[in-house]
């Protein structure tokens, strides 16, 4: 059978797991409506910077984006920690002596966390709405959606990368954690690029996140920003998608085919 | 064509010999087990037979295919039964076997038949739905069992199937495996460190030890080449112990004799005559005899006298053994 019907069992799998995990997707929410009520809030002052930028809103509409950026990159960069468990507990070794090929695991596996990631993150931009974020144009929820899957495969991806390659969950932790947080922070997600100094925006445009942050602003505000056109940022994260899912798919296999 | 059949296999960690030289065959539908202490080898053998690990040097078959040179071809005619329960918690007992049916590539229209198939002979059907986490052990077990008869394959493995349960779940699994061996003619292979398990469920027994095979017979034939009686005795320790022994080896009936310290294992075919020979020569060297009894052998003295030790005097040794070989697999 094929390398799609394979993908779609381990898919399945998943996607049982973290539905029968209620709690699992309240706690993992808790941390950015933290962020979108507590930090959208006390940087509602800071307004004027965003208007010098041409940002007519609130600040809390221009950090919503950036907030649900931030659900799926941190959904989808912890979700290949059950890899650790899988191997740890034999479901890795049941898959591996299965005739399934090595790579639809691993896409199987991504797959279900890009999916997950954006359903938790489209809670958090019901949050965003409950909480007076408007939206001038409901239609674009789907296509905002569909770039957040888009983009989380590719956190997925690097996720279910480290994994494979961690032997423990100290080193999983401590990678994940080394990378998360500095690509978000190196984003446009709390504040516009304009305001960064010359060199920190520069890296800063070498980050996919920065393109997804620009590109479902400009989706959710109409507002565009630092002249980065919506057709690049498409192709910057289709780009970086494929390279993190080729990657991950052979970094995986062989990976496990090494004695853990 | 044999179902199994491996020509010197070998694979180190490092250097340590986890398999060492390792030839044997197993017939179809024979149920062949390998009986030894952790860390004995055992563990690894069966990765390799499993397409898991890959050995070190020496050729392994599986159903006719080179575990090496053909990988995906063995793992369509496997199953694997892992020595941990390895079925997801969260999901019921039906999903469980689903998701297995599914890896194993068993066609859509029949999941639902075999399903029903193996959950009617494990005697699980009424607790299908249910989730895995209200299972209790043995049932988890029966369930793992069942995920890796599924699909039918042509050679079940069957890892220490019933470490760490209790004895009448145990004798409950024993009943399962020879119901499967039965119903769906099956070769099964299976490791184990339980005299009694091996002796209930195996055709034939390779007794492994240090990663070498030291024998290979049916449980029946080991236990009489034995000879049919066994006499163990503890004496008082003193310098005569090594002529001692050197008299009782020189008595016709005895078979062999194992010793350690002032513990005295003998084997011999008429045990009723031999014992007042034994009084006999302990009275002329002065040796004190605190005492003796006499028992028919069993699998336990088969393996003592191969591998020199009983299995369970292991643990220590080999848990230092078992760490060793961790660290170098995570290094």
């Amino acid at each position: 059978m094929s390398l799609l019907y394979d993908s779609y069992t381990i898919f399945w799998r998943e996607l049982k797991r973290y539905k029968k995990s209620r709690s699992g997707v309240l706690i993992r929410l808790i941390q950015p409506a933290i962020w979108i009520i507590v930090i959208g809030n006390t940087f509602a002052g800071t307004q004027p910077l965003i208007q010098s930028v041409g940002f007519e809103g609130q600040y809390i509409e221009f950090m919503a984006p950036g907030v649900i950026i931030l659900t799926a990159i941190f959904t989808s960069i912890f979700g290949g920690v059950n890899t650790l468990w899988d191997r740890r507990y034999g479901f890795m070794n049941k898959a591996l002596t299965s005739p399934i090929s090595r790579s639809s695991i691993a896409l199987g596996k991504m797959s279900a966390i890009s999916l997950i990631a954006a359903l938790q993150a489209s809670l958090i931009l019901g949050i965003a709405l409950a909480i007076g974020v408007t939206f001038p144009n409901p239609i674009m929820i789907a296509p905002i959606m569909a770039i957040v899957i888009l983009f989380s495969l590719g956190f997925s991806g690097i996720s279910v990368m480290v994994a494979a390659t961690a032997k423990s969950q100290e080193t999983f932790w401590g990678i994940i954690n080394f990378l998360g947080m500095p690509l978000f922070m190196l984003s446009p997600a709390l504040f516009p690029l304009e305001l960064l100094p010359e060199w920190l925006a520069s890296v800063a445009k070498l980050n996919p996140v920065t393109y997804t942050v620009l590109l479902v602003r400009e989706m959710m505000t109409g507002v565009s920003e630092g002249g980065v056109p919506a057709l690049l940022s498409i192709a910057v994260i289709s780009v970086f998608v494929l390279i993190m899912v080729g990657l991950a798919s052979y970094v995986f296999t062989r990976e496990v085919n090494k004695p853990f | 064509m044999y179902s199994i059949e491996t020509k010197s296999l070998s694979k180190s960690f490092g250097d340590l010999k986890a398999v060492n030289d390792i030839s044997f065959t197993v017939q179809e539908g024979e149920i062949f087990g390998f009986l030894g202490p952790n860390g004995a080898g055992k563990s690894t053998t069966m990765m390799i037979l499993t397409t898991l690990l890959k050995p070190t040097s020496g050729q392994a078959l599986v159903s006719g295919y080179d575990v090496r040179a053909n990988p995906k071809e063995v793992r369509q005619r496997i199953g694997y039964v892992q020595q941990e329960t390895t079925v997801d918690e969260y999901l019921t007992g039906r999903e469980n076997l689903i998701l297995q049916a599914r890896l194993n590539h068993i066609p859509k229209d029949e999941i639902d038949k075999n399903i029903d198939e193996v959950l009617d002979l494990i005697e699980l059907s009424d607790k299908q739905n249910e989730a895995v986490v209200t299972y209790s052990g043995g049932m988890r077990k029966r369930l793992d069992i069942a995920g890796g008869l599924l699909h039918r394959p042509k050679v079940l493995f069957l890892d220490e199937p019933t470490v760490g349960l209790d004895i009448q779940t145990r004798r409950k699994i024993w009943e399962y495996i020879k119901k499967i061996h039965t119903e769906f003619d099956m070769t099964i292979f299976l490791t184990t460190h339980y005299m009694e398990e091996a002796d209930q469920l195996c055709d034939r027994i390779g007794i492994i030890d240090s990663g070498k095979i030291q024998v290979i017979d049916s449980p029946e034939n080991m236990k009489s080449a034995m000879g049919k009686e066994v006499i163990s005795l503890v004496i008082e320790n003193g310098e005569a112990q090594t002529k001692f022994i050197e008299e009782l080896e020189k008595i016709q009936l005895v078979n062999k004799i194992n010793h350690d310290n002032e513990k005295i294992t003998i084997f011999a075919s008429k045990g009723t005559e031999v014992i007042p020979k034994i009084f006999q020569i302990s009275s002329d060297l002065k040796i004190k005899i605190n005492t003796i009894s006499l028992t028919s052998p069993t699998l336990d003295d088969v393996f003592i006298s191969y591998t020199g030790h009983e299995i369970r005097d292991e643990g220590g040794f080999n848990r230092k053994k078992e760490h060793a070989k961790m660290k170098r697999l995570r290094a």
